[in-house]
């Protein structure tokens, strides 16, 4: 009680010593010149650095629905790239006498991961889109620094598929531009570690070459960048084994964009 | 002192501090004040709430009535009357409001009269000395301006509080 009433005379003290001091601001920034622009330049700090930090705050609790907003400019410009590599794809085709029939092309899909596990040797990804978004099985995953993995089970609202860090899967890789072929799998050991196995010892590669995405597995676009090429040894004697540095961080995924060949179903009723 | 005679010391002192900043303007460096140790010689009595009207008051005058800037005395002021009770605490102790008396040179000694001056001063020195050079001074010409108005200053304040704050011991 003794402390309420302390306490309550304080408060009225303060107020009444703030609003005097305000008061004196007032008459200074009004009476000269001088101390006008120097108050104003100091009002004008603090509500720089007011107004500044509020806005952080606010940019960070943006920065989900950026992010968004990003993934789909993303995948709206992957679906234009992709056009743009079809019309590129049929044109060459017209000069070498192809039907346009034969050319095929890609669904985009954006999507979440919203798990991903990282530590087996069969790891997994969950993202957030079903069938009833059109995600197919057998479809690739993509982001901008690589391949991610291939979609297995769709559920209607959600698909289940093995990440790139699996021993069960391998990707069709190229060495630049137009360089051999091989199979790209991850080593089992490193996160952005992977070996272009099988590639043919007569084909011959620089340490620092760009590995591509081949376009000869049906799921994955070609010339998609996918790592580094590294030192090689032989195997058996007969193929090369190149050690690849993957661009793709597994460690920071969220937003990916799933692929789906519009062909897949056709070409694979050849490998009945 | 009797009431009556203390108001009529205190304005007639707030009227030498017009005076003052009138026709002692002997160097740039010289900003005498008599202000602060006014309002720390405000009986122990009067509450915070009134202390700091009385420093309004008291500087907004000097402002109007001198050739000064407005606002500039009572910026510098008001802070001292807001913290002027918990200046005489720290400096004589409370047993200045246990038995509800003032302080004075001879009962509470030149040292420690000496110090609170030099608190209450040096306080509003620093606000008047920062306002007034509003960021255009440089800070080596702010420090001298201090340390030259706060050691004059505290030499007359000791001669105010003896005016002001009398030892009523017989």
């Amino acid at each position: 009680m003794a402390k309420e009433r302390t306490f309550l005379p304080r408060i009225i003290n303060a107020a009444i010593f703030i609003l005097m001091e305000v008061a004196a601001l007032q008459m200074l920034s009004r009476n000269a010149d001088l101390q006008q622009i120097w108050i104003a330049r100091a009002a004008h700090g603090v509500m720089g650095t007011v107004w500044g930090s509020t806005q952080a705050v606010a940019n960070y609790f943006n920065l989900r629905r950026i992010n968004e907003d990003l993934a789909r400019e993303n995948f709206e410009l992957r679906e234009e790239l992709d056009s743009y590599r079809t019309l590129a794809h049929a044109q060459r085709a017209d000069s070498m006498g192809v039907a346009r029939g034969q050319i095929r092309g890609f669904d985009y899909i954006p999507a979440e991961v919203i798990k991903i596990s990282r530590n087996k040797q069969h790891n997994y990804i969950i993202l957030n889109k079903g069938y009833e978004d059109g995600i197919q099985e057998k479809s690739g995953i993509i982001t901008r620094s690589g391949v991610v993995g291939i979609v297995d089970a769709v559920s209607a609202h959600y698909s289940y598929a093995f990440s790139f860090q699996n021993s069960d899967i391998s990707i069709s890789g190229r060495l630049g531009d137009e360089g051999a072929t091989g199979l790209l799998v991850w080593d089992g050991v490193k996160s952005n570690g992977a070996v272009l196995q099988e590639v043919p010892l007569q084909y011959k590669y620089a340490v620092g070459d760009t590995v591509y995405t081949s376009g000869h597995s049906l799921m994955f676009p070609p010339d998609i960048p996918l790592g580094i090429a590294g030192e090689a040894r032989v195997i058996n004697g007969a193929t090369n084994e190149i050690r690849v540095d993957l661009f793709q961080d597994f460690t920071a995924i969220r937003y990916v964009t799933v692929v789906h060949n519009t062909a897949f179903e056709e070409v694979e009723d050849f490998n009945l | 002192m009797r009431k009556t005679g203390f108001v009529l010391v205190y304005v007639l002192l707030a009227v030498v501090q017009m005076l003052i900043c009138n026709y002692f303007n002997l160097s740039p460096y010289l900003m005498l004040s008599i202000l602060p140790v006014m309002v720390l010689c405000l009986p122990l009595r009067v509450p915070t709430f009134w202390a700091l009207i009385i420093a309004f008051v008291t500087g907004l005058s000097v402002d109007l009535l001198s050739e000064g800037v407005l606002g500039l005395n009572v910026l510098a002021l008001v802070p001292v009357a807001f913290v002027r009770k918990e200046v005489i605490r720290l400096i004589f102790g409370g047993e200045l409001f246990a038995r509800k008396e003032d302080f004075s040179l001879r009962k509470n000694g030149f040292g420690k009269v000496t110090l609170s001056i030099f608190l209450v001063q040096a306080l509003f020195l620093l606000i008047y000395i920062w306002a007034d050079g509003a960021g255009t001074r440089s800070f080596q010409f702010n420090a001298i301006r201090f340390g030259v108005s706060l050691l004059t200053g505290i030499v007359v304040s000791l001669l105010v509080v003896d005016i002001l704050a009398p030892d009523t011991r017989k």
